[in-house]
């Protein structure tokens, strides 16, 4: 067992992060290309920077955007989101590992504060998996990848938690703490290559409306002579 | 008394600007069950292909994706949409029908899952190792009614957490829904007069029924003001060339009025012009197709260039306002010149002491309805509120003023559909009816020849107790003659 772990641990955690890493770095690439293209050939690049970025920070700090629209919701989704960053970055455990790994350390958080920041991560996960089976607007457009994405990201939550408190384990802790790893690792593997990928493609999301809406000067033509042909009409 | 009671109103409904949502509308929401069922968008097409649409969407589809910029909007949302719905809560239809196809992401994830399914590796893998059913025909009909439902007017956008443009997706289904010609019949019919008719305008009107249009308001004007104000043609080298939405001749008399008026108060009556080869500022383009957008936009800067004009002022259209600003230095080229809406202009000419208005000219209650075009960036939201302002007793804002607002529910060109009447007055008109009548306006502004037409018919068809008028209807009867 004790090899399992040490493997999951270190080259299997390494891999999973540099497939993330890459994964993502791959998705900002593809992205920023893109609106490169758009950027160049913008003849009015008239942006509104500081507008963005105004909006931008009101979704990071939503104070006066969550009551506003479902606001249960949408608190359940915010505090998600905060143990979703701030557990696996700083947790004190955790925090060991990455001086391990990467050699950077910072100051971790106490087991209290942790505890519960990890079931406040799993009950608003199950609040907002809870929406999704029953509030109808949100099932109507959720998928296979929606339900089983939000119960993978609660299994390194869920288990890390039983391992932490032996009181609650039902199996063996080295096996719990292997289930805590690997889902992890799931997750981290997962996010390139799912919805997830907003982590990174959220800022890009919030500029699409003022790049995609300039459209190439030439593409109209070109599109409509490539499927009526030469003589084309209104 | 009551003007204190009226004061205190005033005050609370400028300090709830922001933070009121349609929860506190007072009119409940109507439930689901009221709204007649067969209510559909149902629109009719003009030479509508019979088979094998879906062949057809697909070779659209990927000619659009081919030779335009849509590829890196399609990817960065078929990568994180994260699904949550909460557009669904913003969207004046989704509120009256619970109608899935009404819920903004639906309707855009309907789009990106052909996208992924047809022009990505990862779908096409996936479809190979699952199997699917793929696109069908009954897919394209769901498309169909979906996009033309959609008033296109981005509320959803300013309530997505990542900001996913859903009205733009709207567009581009649209517009490869176009290039199969499956398009509403008013709009393809009216395009093409405009780029291929004699008139060249929307409407179909001749130039010697504009001259007669024009000869008459000058009358008119003469009679109301006792000032000789004229609507100058083909003058060369003014500074703007005026282009209204052109149905303003025949149906907004009062607003063109109000327009030559301020010109002519401003000390700009020779500065401006009207061109007779095309005097139309309205754009089908931006509901259905890049290409016609495209067309029309070159056609306004010819125009401009035949005259030798410096700008081009919108008149109050809200689509028109937003296709020129937006979309003149996308396809006008060389020609391109600025842009500005006529209530900017009044607006300046008002702060440079210009403009002269008589305070307290109107007494009655004035309420002002935003049109999405031009308020949702934010670009114009404070003009008009401070023109009125500075000349009616009474203003007051209604609920969710500003960016914020919603829809008249004849937006994306649906109020120019007459067979769409029914739908927009019990589907799409009824969040903005509420709000209307939770105002208690006597009069309600509203500068958008769309908003107009369809505010006009949402009194009348909820029988409510007021006055639909063009910002520039009130500032004719404001202005103080030297």
């Amino acid at each position: 067992m004790d090899h399992w772990l040490a493997f999951a641990r270190g080259p299997l955690f390494i891999a999973a992060f540099t497939l993330m890493v890459l994964g993502l770095g791959r998705l900002v690439v593809l992205e920023l290309f893109e609106m490169a293209k758009s950027w160049l050939r913008m003849k009015d690049r008239k942006i509104p920077w500081s507008q963005n970025l105004k909006t931008l920070a009101e979704w990071l700090a939503p104070v006066r955007l969550i009551p506003r629209i479902r606001p249960l919701m949408s608190m359940a989704s915010f505090l998600f989101h905060v143990g979703l960053i701030i557990v696996p970055i700083f947790l004190a455990e955790h925090v060991l590992l990455w001086k391990a790994g990467v050699g950077l350390g910072w100051p971790g958080l106490g087991s209290v504060v942790a505890d519960y920041l990890t079931l406040m991560t799993i009950m608003t996960g199950m609040i907002l998996l809870g929406i999704r089976i029953f509030h109808r607007a949100t099932r109507a457009i959720s998928g296979f990848s929606d339900y089983a994405l939000l119960i993978i990201l609660l299994l390194p939550f869920i288990s890390g938690y039983l391992a932490m408190h032996p009181q609650f384990l039902f199996t063996r802790m080295q096996t719990m703490l292997l289930i805590h790893i690997l889902s992890g690792e799931l997750v981290l593997v997962l996010i390139p290559f799912t919805k997830m990928a907003h982590v990174v493609l959220f800022p890009f999301d919030r500029l699409s409306s003022d790049f995609f809406w300039r459209f190439p000067a030439d593409g109209p033509d070109r599109v409509a002579e490539a499927l009526h042909g030469e003589e084309v009409k209104a | 008394m009551e003007q204190q009671a009226i004061k205190d109103q005033t005050i609370k409904n400028e300090a709830n600007r922001e933070i009121e949502s349609p929860q506190v509308l007072p009119a409940p929401a109507p439930k689901p069950a009221q709204i007649k069922k067969e209510l559909r968008a149902y629109y009719h097409i003009k030479d509508e292909p019979k088979s094998d649409r879906v062949a057809m969407f697909l070779t659209s589809f990927a000619a659009v994706l081919k030779y335009t910029g849509y590829k890196g909007l399609l990817d960065a949302y078929a990568r994180s949409s994260a699904k949550c719905a909460r557009c669904a809560n913003a969207c004046h239809l989704y509120q009256v029908t619970k109608d899935d196809r009404d819920i903004p992401c639906y309707r855009t994830n309907m789009l990106l899952d052909i996208y992924k399914r047809y022009f990505t590796y990862g779908g096409k893998l996936k479809a190979t190792i699952l199997g699917d059913r793929g696109l069908t025909e009954d897919d394209i009909d769901d498309l169909k009614e979906s996009l033309y439902r959609c008033t296109a007017c981005r509320r959803c956008t300013l309530e997505c957490p990542l900001g996913i443009d859903h009205a733009l997706m709207t567009h581009l289904g649209r517009y490869i829904l176009g290039e199969m010609r499956i398009v509403p019949k008013a709009l393809r019919v009216s395009v093409i007069e405009q780029l291929e008719g004699q008139t060249r305008n929307t409407s179909a009107i001749p130039k010697p029924a504009l001259i007669d249009t024009i000869e008459f308001l000058e009358g008119e004007l003469k009679d109301n003001t006792g000032q000789d104000i004229k609507f100058p043609l083909d003058v060369e080298g003014a500074e703007y060339l005026f282009v209204p939405a052109v149905s303003d001749f025949m149906m907004e008399a009062d607003t063109l009025m109000g327009n030559a008026a301020v010109m002519h108060a401003a000390g700009y009556a020779k500065k401006w012009t009207i061109g007779t080869k095309n005097y139309d500022g309205i754009n089908y383009g931006l509901f259905y197709s890049d290409w016609a957008l495209d067309h029309i936009i070159r056609q306004l800067v010819a125009e401009a260039e035949r005259l030798k004009v410096k700008k081009i002022m919108v008149g109050e259209c809200g689509h028109a306002s937003r296709t020129a600003k937006q979309f003149v230095p996308v396809f006008g080229g060389a020609l391109a010149r600025p842009v500005v809406n006529c209530m900017e202009f009044a607006y300046e000419m008002l702060k440079a002491g210009k403009l002269k208005l008589k305070k307290d000219a109107i007494e009655e209650k004035v309420t002002y309805h935003d049109p999405c075009n031009i308020a949702r960036s934010g670009w114009i939201v404070d003009q008009p509120r401070y023109i009125l302002k500075s000349f009616c007793k009474n203003y007051i804002e209604m609920s969710d003023g500003g960016r914020r607002n919603y829809c008249c529910g004849g937006g994306g060109g649906t109020v120019s559909i007459d067979e769409m009447h029914d739908f927009r007055m019990e589907v799409g008109g009824r969040v903005k009816a509420e709000q209307l009548k939770a105002t208690g306006a006597q009069i309600v502004v509203a500068p958008c020849a769309n908003c107009k037409k369809q505010i006009r018919e949402l009194i009348d068809h909820y029988k409510l107790d007021m006055e639909l008028v063009g910002l520039h209807d009130l500032l004719l009867k404001a202005i103080v003659w030297d």
